[in-house]
């Protein structure tokens, strides 16, 4: 089990404000981890820096031992790094169907001249199907984006990124928004992803009744620092970790 | 003394950038939307300036009237023509205002003429000596009008209730309105001061060459743009510096580059060179 | 057939071709360009130097793609870092620099333009031929780079170019693509002009012409390659055929692009397809309506 996505001295400042210092670790090929932490830890912005959509002040990230910190987004996201958004960012003017097929097009749309001349997208068309299927939104494959509900939408940001074929899936809080029994759902839809070995996958969340369920390791970061890294029972033992948890929401308790 | 000489004029120009560009990038900074079509209400506050002063015999009335009657029109300009349209993508807008502005333009040229109007006694000329250079008192006026009437608004932003809400609607709406702020009511306040702002500059302007013409609004309009995306899209003190700033490259600039681009393309010349040395501008915004 | 009926057909195929590149631009690709009108002008002035100079015709008009084409590629890699928001303003910027330029400079006869450019050698109905069969290749490409894979790319960097770069897209160079692509076909349509008119003045490349050929593309339906062409033929044709209007002709074109952006900002072709929609609508929701 080599490292996948090595993760070195993330520094990144906004004006004056540290909201990441320092943090480094690791993600195993064919892992299930899963960032956390209280609000305003730097969770986000860790994954936008890896990206490459924050420009840190200092970082070093190797994707499957290459260098991609001084690369740009969209050659990050071809060489393997696909991420989905937090707050869902499909693309409104498309059908669901042809937003996977834009990105399992990634091959053809690499390439300027190839575009030019390619007219066929059945084939594309075909394998966004399979990755609806995979998600469980085959059948609006046709529709419009527009007004479909996030109980949709969230899983077709999981599908769009998935058809990129991505050695490591990088996700914002898929299950922000959902009830329970779609969270668990999605939840359970990406670790059997996983476990298919289908992608290694990098997950922020917010609901540690899930992240419990279905991670294989944490990653703990308090106000822009790594805090605990582990087993998610080890984690959760964690002094530190429950008093960065418990602190916060004394915080929000008394204001 | 030459240089002195460009200088001022330099400023006074600039000055007179700086009054019509503040309201574009008060209404950029709240709408996002290029409002092109203020140079026509800079043109219409010329021409109704130039009318009421000719009617009246008197400039304050005419200035005063026409601010009044201009920023009254932007503000039925946002609510017909902007506040409908603000949920389409920005092209919608900024193409909706140059198809207005084009409109205006006509407009004015169908009902008062190509040629234009002229003052029947026009006021302000009268020379005046500053600092050994002769100036013109409808110029020493614009840069007296430009430094009130913005010392005013910066005043009153930061001093007033009313001024704290406006900007703190356009730092952020959300958050504005969830303190009970009527937004709508400072939009509509934003394009009364900007139209006002415009008509003022298109009076002085209409003194200076004692000639008011439907194209006038054309140029200024295009600088202000150039000058707007300078200071930093809704920073109103990076439009002021920007202004006066082109105001003066303008005025060296023609002296000595005016054989290889015409005067009003050293405002654009310099706006891409600074944008591709600095691509946010040369103040970022708010 | 008569003279004046060839010339303004000829008019009119000059400005579908201007209107598609600047559609390639605006339209598929989402950049809003405000100076169009200076790549039309880079072309056709090329072209007339080139014509003066003894050049055959078919490669003077090249000259003029190219040259527009390059001149497209460099403002597209300095519109590249500026912030999208600049970028109409920039566009803006680039094509008052253009007439700058152009009218300061003697050899580009200044403010008066160039005359005594040499004829095309062919029959006004043989040059409308010409310029016909061009529109009918570029409309062709038109649709083709349409439902291209780059045309796919296109679709997403015009809808969120944020997500599309994440998606692993090249937005930068697509949009240079775009761009140079665009600006080339503004450059032929300016070379079609120059023998055609036989005499240039800058003003005819100046901001309002940027304004109409924008008018064109928005209330064709930004994006569509029919509705562009549809609506280039009325708004060219408008005041030919109402005489009295040619004096209210700006009046119009101000007016109609106010009115479609805020009554129907999708234009000839958004209305086609409502009404389509409504007709029969059980048609499929495939957004390749050319």
């Amino acid at each position: 089990m080599g490292v996948i996505l090595d993760i070195r001295n993330v520094t990144v400042r906004f004006g004056g404000v540290v909201a990441l210092d320092n943090v480094s670790f690791q993600v195993n090929k064919g892992e299930f981890l899963c960032l956390i932490g209280p609000n305003g830890a730097g969770k986000t912005t860790m994954m936008r820096a890896v990206t490459g959509v924050v420009k840190p002040q200092s970082a070093q990230v190797l994707l499957a031992g290459r260098d991609i910190s001084s690369l740009p987004i969209h050659k990050r996201a071809r060489l393997g790094l696909a991420l989905t958004h937090q707050i869902v960012r499909p693309f409104r003017s498309m059908t669901v169907l042809d937003n996977v097929a834009l990105t399992a097009g990634h091959r053809l749309i690499g390439r300027i001249f190839r575009s030019m001349v390619s007219l066929d997208r059945s084939t594309e068309r075909r394998q966004a199907r399979k990755y609806l299927r995979l998600v469980g939104i085959e059948d609006v494959s046709q529709k419009s984006v527009v007004g479909q509900p996030l109980g949709v939408t969230k899983r077709l940001e999981v599908a769009r990124a998935l058809a990129l074929e991505p050695k490591v899936l990088l996700l914002d809080e898929p299950l922000a928004g959902l009830n329970s029994v779609e969270a668990a759902r999605l939840a359970d839809t990406v670790a059997d992803i996983n476990r298919e070995g289908l992608t290694t996958v990098v997950m922020i969340e917010h609901n540690l009744g899930e992240v419990m369920r279905v991670s294989q390791r944490l990653v703990v970061l308090d106000n822009g620092r790594k805090i605990a890294d582990g087993s998610p029972a080890d984690v959760m033992r964690n002094r530190t970790v429950r008093a960065a948890y418990v602190g916060k929401e004394y915080q929000n308790a008394a204001a | 003394m030459l240089y002195l000489e460009l200088l001022i004029q330099g400023l006074i120009h600039g000055s007179m950038y700086a009054v019509i560009a503040v309201g574009l990038t008060l209404v950029y900074g709240l709408l996002r939307i290029l409002h092109v079509a203020h140079a026509g209400l800079f043109t219409l506050g010329g021409y109704l300036g130039l009318l009421i002063t000719n009617a009246t015999g008197s400039l304050a009335l005419g200035m005063l009237a026409s601010a009044v009657i201009v920023g009254v029109a932007g503000m039925l300009m946002y609510r017909l023509c902007y506040q409908p349209i603000l949920d389409r993508p920005p092209y919608v807008a900024l193409i909706a205002s140059i198809g207005l502005f084009v409109a205006m333009e006509e407009i004015f040229r169908l009902v008062f003429g190509p040629y234009g109007l002229t003052y029947k006694n026009p006021p302000l000329q009268s020379q005046i000596s500053f600092l050994g250079i002769q100036l013109r008192a409808a110029e020493l006026g614009m840069v007296i009008a430009a430094v009130v009437l913005l010392g005013a608004l910066s005043y009153l932003s930061q001093n007033t209730r009313t001024g704290i809400a406006w900007r703190a609607t356009v730092d952020d709406p959300e958050i504005a309105k969830s303190f009970g702020i009527d937004t709508i009511k400072v939009r509509y306040l934003n394009f009364f001061i900007g139209s006002g702002l415009a008509a003022v500059a298109g009076i002085f302007v209409s003194l200076l060459s004692n000639l008011v013409e439907p194209t006038m609004g054309g140029v200024p309009a295009y600088k202000a743009l150039a000058i707007i995306v300078l200071g930093g899209l809704g920073n109103v003190k990076g439009t002021l510096i920007a202004s006066l700033l082109l105001g003066v490259i303008e005025a060296f600039g023609t002296i000595y580059i005016g054989s290889i681009l015409d005067r009003d393309a050293i405002a654009f010349a310099f706006l891409i060179l600074v944008l591709m040395i600095r691509p946010q501008g040369l103040f970022t915004g708010r | 057939m008569g003279i004046y009926e060839i010339s303004l057909a000829t008019v009119v195929g000059i400005n579908i071709i201007l209107a598609l590149g600047l559609n390639m631009i605006t339209g598929f690709c989402g950049q809003i360009s405000l100076g169009h009108a200076a790549f039309y002008g880079v072309g056709a002035y090329t072209c007339a130097l080139l014509a003066k100079a003894g050049t055959p015709l078919p490669l003077a008009i090249a000259a003029g793609m190219i040259s527009a084409g390059a001149v497209g590629l460099v403002v597209g890699l300095a519109s590249l870092r500026v912030r999208h928001d600049f970028l109409a303003i920039t566009t803006m910027g680039v094509g008052f620099l253009f007439l700058g330029i152009v009218r300061q400079q003697e050899i580009l006869g200044g403010e008066l333009g160039i005359s005594g450019i040499p004829s095309s050698g062919m029959s006004k109905i043989a040059y409308l031929v010409l310029v016909f069969f061009l529109v009918a290749l570029f409309t062709a490409f038109s649709l083709w780079i349409k439902r291209s894979w780059m045309g796919f790319a296109f679709d997403a960097v015009a809808d969120d170019e944020d997500t599309a770069r994440v998606m692993s897209v090249d937005v930068g160079a697509y949009k240079l693509v775009a761009f140079a692509m665009g600006t080339a076909m503004a450059g032929v349509a300016g070379g079609l002009y120059t023998y055609f008119a036989r005499f240039l003045m800058p003003d005819d490349f100046g901001f309002i012409a940027s304004i109409s050929v924008l008018s064109m593309v928005a209330v064709g339906g930004i994006g569509s390659v029919f509705g562009v062409i549809v609506a280039t033929i009325i708004l060219t044709l408008m005041p030919e055929f109402f005489r009295f209007i040619s004096d209210y002709k700006l009046l119009v074109y101000g007016t109609l692009l106010f009115a479609v952006m805020r009554f129907a900002p999708e234009g000839l072709a958004g209305l086609a397809r409502s009404l389509i929609d409504r007709i029969r609508p059980e048609v499929s929701a495939e957004k390749e309506v050319a």
